[in-house]
């Protein structure tokens, strides 16, 4: 089935922010109040939110270079199934490889990033990236443990 | 109250930082600030005690991917305890925990530094 035909074509839930850090806390307060309302146990809820603290974190200080006067959309879509959730924005579209992360790599290079996506991926079951009307989209979908 | 606190002190050699409360990337600088600040100092025993930490994101977790290797380089290590189940859990999806030391409590967490010399 196509989620399309799961989640409303309309969300539910809706929140435009300015691509400032010190709002991550707001959003990841915020979803994981609407997950919880949405039947997800509170270690899911937590996850998810991690999962959406990760996308907006990237989307501001890489597609938005740290500006703090740009705009980021979080669209909630809410089904029995699952939840679907759109982070609309400008800026630089994403930097996304397919390649497996390998902390032990990461540690002899000295990074301190590229662990979000990893996140990201390891606790959604979906993570999508496209263009939708000259906007980038990160689309990520998490179904219920029930189905 | 703030969202994120830091404190450190060095206990029989071991400097011991303290995180409490939410750690994203709007606070991670002050957490790096303070590690740059002890291993300046030549302390290469560093224990994260989190066991007031309720929140950590990659931002945080790359501090200590970023530093780990110096700091072992010269002898030292990182380890962490005291976690909570969740803020654990979410080490624990990176993979970070089977290349990390991870203690239950600050005591043994020491002891277990003791064989290595605390500065350089």
């Amino acid at each position: 089935m196509k989620n399309s035909a799961i989640f409303p074509q309309k969300p539910d839930f809706s929140i435009t922010i300015l691509s400032q850090t010190q709002l991550l806390k707001m959003v990841v307060e915020l979803t994981r109040h609407i997950t919880t309302l949405f039947n997800f146990s509170a270690a899911e809820a937590q996850k998810i939110s991690l999962a959406i603290d990760e996308a907006v974190t990237n989307v501001i200080k890489h597609s938005y270079g740290n500006e703090t006067d740009q705009h980021i959309t979080i669209e909630y879509f809410l089904a029995t199934w699952g939840i679907k959730i759109r982070i609309f924005y400008r800026g630089l579209p994403p930097d996304i490889s397919d390649e497996e992360i390998n902390v032990s790599k990461m540690i002899k290079k000295k990074r301190k990033g590229g662990l979000g996506v990893k996140l990201m991926k390891t606790i959604m079951d979906s993570v999508t990236y496209e263009n939708v009307d000259g906007e980038n989209c990160c689309e990520m979908i998490k179904w219920q443990k029930t189905i | 109250m703030k969202n994120f606190q830091i404190r450190s002190k060095i206990v029989n050699g071991v400097a011991v930082l303290y995180l409490k409360g939410h750690l994203d990337a709007h606070q991670v600088a002050r957490f790096e600030k303070e590690l740059i600040r002890l291993i300046k100092e030549n302390n290469f025993n560093i224990l994260v005690n989190g066991q007031d930490l309720n929140y950590i994101t990659s931002a945080g977790m790359g501090i200590i991917m970023g530093y780990i290797d110096e700091v072992r380089e010269k002898g030292g290590d990182i380890k962490l305890c005291s976690l909570s189940e969740r803020v654990y859990e979410t080490f624990d999806l990176v993979g970070f925990t089977e290349i990390y030391d991870f203690i239950e409590n600050e005591q043994v967490a020491i002891e277990k530094f003791s064989h290595i010399p605390a500065k350089a």
